[in-house]
């Protein structure tokens, strides 16, 4: 084996300057590697379809920017009723969908109604639940009139899924699109024009788009399933851009980086990787012990080493560059041993002579940190930890279990320490907040030893109600600062994109909602 | 001959029966609930009420031995269920994907064909000589590199580095000779020792003495006798090794991008897809017996001496 490697790696590098590319870029076109096939592009249904590719052909009434802007897009601007129950829209016109008919309020009606048929499917985003009805006043005016006033009703709406537009044509006889469309027609930048499952899908621009025409004319996007391969396929220049999260190795991106034959970049955090401490535990119930774990790690280390930093240290447990985050009050934690073992030995867990595990009434400081097997992050983070943890005289566990086992078990309440990530943009904060109220979720139970529970989950269910800006904030503050000060929550880095790419491709961003496409700006030299 | 496939077409039977038992018994042993890994995979927040409705439709709520009757008479229809994760028949995407994985697995049988007779048979009857210490070379890579890895090596070399083959995808016969080449690595390492070991054994059989005497030319001994005598092994080897080709083409899928079978095997597995792992598992079982049967017929047909063996006429 050893000698065949050398062999082959030998000859290979002597050969350093083959690497070139048959098909090096057809003109105007960009090749972007994806490991899955993009799905049936049915704007109203979940998987298997991919997020970035239902962006590409649908358009949200509303869309989330940098810092959590909502800016006009299909709807110019909108009126909210003084008790927040009334949304008007006023659409924007001269919109077309690729088939040529025009994007007016009968679609869009259309589109919700058909959604709100199956809200059974569609019920974990808050806003659709809550609406009472839709109406078409005028050709290009749309009303929403929900039961109760719901703030993040304009952030919901500029979700990939499940609400987007599908053209008249796109519907099924009877309209039901959850069994599937008839043909992918939306309003947006780009046209599926071939598509073969489990291998390619060649969008390309719709000129007739009412917005800034894309700079390329189309887009290919090659399924491969494999992250080494994606990576082999990049190196020989058949793709152009490798980019979102975990599609290719940290080792792999720093090792592409560090050739300085490609252009790369890291997008702002777009959720933090959290620590959840379940306080209904009796070991973990005092808040002196929860604290001392969260003194007791080098965070700062701890992220430079196992992402060669390409993650942030984070203070908060939600990145600050969502809505309603920047003024959080938690104070932040640094590492800490001594404070660690004094705030322990506070709480009546003693360190013996010659032991290396803490005691209080015979019973050991021992508990279990679950982490999904497949994430090598989470893999080595949890040892990390249980070596930190060690120091202080923590005996921690840690047992790697599968993703669907993972969710299962933090639903049940059945772990002591867990590893979460939020939902980022635009989902968060509200969603978050709401999953932490929710029972059933893992954070409610986790929270079970906070002496103001109750309160917080009562400021949870006010926030969305609330009509006014300042208010909101106040409450989000406290609710967020609450949650982090009492530690079941303790974050420990912000969770970035990646992207690669050859130097030909210019303009790249990140688009500020985590599931959308970037394909917009980019242009080849 | 054709008693003889008549009655093993009836032992499938039993066997047939019993894949079906595990897969049925399958959902019953797996830690996450049906009907759960269903509406997660649709995105739907699973209420108690939504888990109930799904398990009768699943039918679930039946007693073991109705589901199990159930499931048999759906797979004779070639109903598999409906997928969680693509809502769309089972069956109606498999089929789409199984003519790329035939590809595949053809590809790699033939070029195992085509390197392991000759280089097996040479091997035999010059042994110890370059070219066994070549056989045995290449039979120890390919019996000791795991496949994906092997994938990789050849994806470095031959096409990132040499830009001689595509990296991943289908379309033209070049995307096709890395994956095979390296799903018949394995399957080569294992047929070439067999047909040399069993050249090695025939060469002293008496029937060589006996053609010698006879003076017929050596060539024609090895070519005409020995080798076709000796072939048989490798049929069985062929046949017992089908399974290996089945796990082979799910890794090495993977690895090229091949959008056949084995792939939507592995992200079924990963979504808890559990009507599509039941049609995996029941067509790599269909597959076994089948292919063991053909593996008996085809080596009675060459080799004679088997019928008489178990005593059926010719």
């Amino acid at each position: 084996m050893l000698i065949l490697s050398t062999i082959l790696f030998g000859c290979a590098n002597n050969k350093e300057e083959v690497v070139s590319s048959e098909e090096k870029s057809e003109k105007n076109m960009l090749t972007f590697a994806w490991p899955r096939d993009i799905g049936e592009m049915n704007p109203h249904v979940y998987n298997p379809s991919q997020l970035f590719a239902q962006s590409m052909v649908y358009e949200p009434l509303v869309s989330y920017q940098e810092g959590g802007e909502l800016k006009p897009h299909l709807a110019e601007s909108w009126e909210i009723s003084e008790d927040g129950k009334e949304y008007t829209f006023h659409l924007r016109e001269g919109v077309k969908f690729s088939d040529g008919t025009s994007f007016n309020a009968e679609v869009v009606k259309k589109n919700f109604d058909t959604v709100l048929n199956h809200l059974d499917m569609h019920s974990w985003l808050g806003f659709l639940s809550k609406i009472n009805s839709t109406e078409v006043v005028d050709e290009y005016t749309f009303k929403l009139t929900l039961t109760e006033a719901y703030y993040p009703t304009i952030q919901e709406l500029a979700v990939v899924r499940p609400v987007r537009f599908l053209g008249e044509a796109g519907f099924p006889e009877d309209g039901d699109t959850s069994k599937g469309v008839v043909e992918p027609v939306g309003t947006g930048p780009w046209v599926l024009e071939d598509y073969k499952v489990d291998e390619y899908a060649v969008f390309k621009r719709n000129e007739e788009y009412w917005g800034e025409l894309p700079k390329e004319e189309k887009i290919t996007v090659k399924v491969i399933p494999d992250a080494e391969t994606r990576v082999l396929a990049f190196e020989k220049g058949e793709i152009d851009l490798l980019y979102g999260e975990g599609t290719i190795s940290l080792d792999a991106f720093k090792q592409l980086e560090s050739t300085e034959n490609y252009e790369s970049s890291i997008s702002e955090p777009v959720a933090t990787r959290q620590l959840v401490i379940n306080s209904k535990k009796e070991q973990l119930s005092d808040e002196k012990v929860r604290q001392a774990l969260h003194y007791a790690f080098n965070k700062e280390a701890l992220v430079e080493g196992v992402t060669s930093g390409y993650e942030e240290k984070a203070d908060y447990i939600l990145p600050t560059n969502l809505p309603y985050t920047k003024d959080n009050g938690a104070t932040v934690i640094d590492y800490d041993v001594e404070k660690a073992k004094s705030l322990l030995d506070e709480a009546g867990w003693t360190l013996s002579e010659g032991e290396t595990v803490r005691e209080k009434d015979g019973q050991p400081l021992e508990f279990e940190l679950m982490y999904d097997s497949a994430e090598q992050i989470q893999k080595t983070m949890a040892e990390v930890i249980q070596s930190e943890w060690a120091a202080i005289g923590v005996k921690l566990n840690i047992v790697g279990v599968e993703l669907t086992e993972q969710v299962q078990r933090f639903k049940d309440n059945e772990f002591d320490v867990n590893f979460f990530s939020n939902y980022g943009t635009p989902y968060d904060p509200h969603t978050f907040l709401n999953i932490v109220a929710s029972e059933g979720f893992g954070f409610n139970e986790a929270i079970s030893a906070y002496p103001n529970k109750a309160e917080i989950l009562k400021q949870i269910a006010e926030v969305p109600q609330t009509t006014d800006e300042a208010q909101r904030q106040q409450l989000y503050t406290s609710i967020l600062t609450s949650i982090q000060e009492q530690g079941a929550l303790i974050p420990i880095s912000y969770i970035k994109k990646t992207a690669i790419y050859q130097k030909d491709v210019t303009n790249f961003t990140f688009p500020a909602n985590r599931d959308e496409h970037p394909f917009t700006n980019i242009s080849m030299k | 001959m054709g008693t003889f496939i008549l009655k093993r077409m009836f032992s499938i039977i039993p066997v047939f029966l019993l894949a079906a038992l595990v897969t049925t018994g399958m959902i019953h042993l797996s830690p996450v609930d049906p009907a759960e890994a269903y509406l997660t995979a649709a995105h739907i927040q699973p209420t108690d009420e939504l888990l109930e409705q799904k398990r009768q439709e699943f039918g679930l709520d039946q007693p073991f031995f109705i589901q199990y009757a159930n499931s048999i008479i759906k797979i004779c229809q070639l109903d598999f269920g409906i997928s969680y994760v693509s809502n769309k028949p089972v069956w109606d995407e498999v089929i789409t994907r199984i003519p790329a994985t035939i590809q595949l697995a053809l590809g790699s049988i033939l070029i195992a064909i085509l390197v392991s007779v000759p280089l097996g048979f040479l091997a035999g009857i010059k042994k110890n000589s370059m070219i066994d210490h070549f056989s045995r070379f290449l039979s120890f890579i390919g019996a000791s590199i795991p496949s994906f890895w092997l994938g990789y090596l050849f994806i470095f070399f031959f096409s990132v580095k040499l830009d001689l083959f595509p990296v991943e995808g289908t379309g033209t016969w070049l995307h096709l000779v890395l994956p095979s080449v390296t799903l018949a690595l394995p399957l080569i390492a294992i047929y070439t020792r067999l047909l040399r070991a069993s050249v090695l054994e025939n060469m002293n059989e008496p029937y060589v003495l006996y053609a010698r005497t006879r003076g017929i030319k050596e060539k024609i001994i090895m070519a005409k006798h020995v080798l076709r005598i000796a072939i048989s092994p490798m049929i069985t080897g062929l046949g017992m090794n089908l399974g290996k080709l089945l796990t082979g083409t799910i890794i090495v899928e993977a690895v090229f991008s091949w959008p056949g079978f084995g792939r939507y095997f592995i992200e079924a597995i990963f979504n808890r897809d559990i009507p599509v792992i039941q049609c995996y598992v029941l067509i790599g079982a269909s597959l076994f017996i089948i292919s063991n049967l053909l593996v008996d017929v085809i080596q009675m047909v060459i080799d004679p001496r088997i019928s008489r063996k178990v005593g059926y006429k010719q």
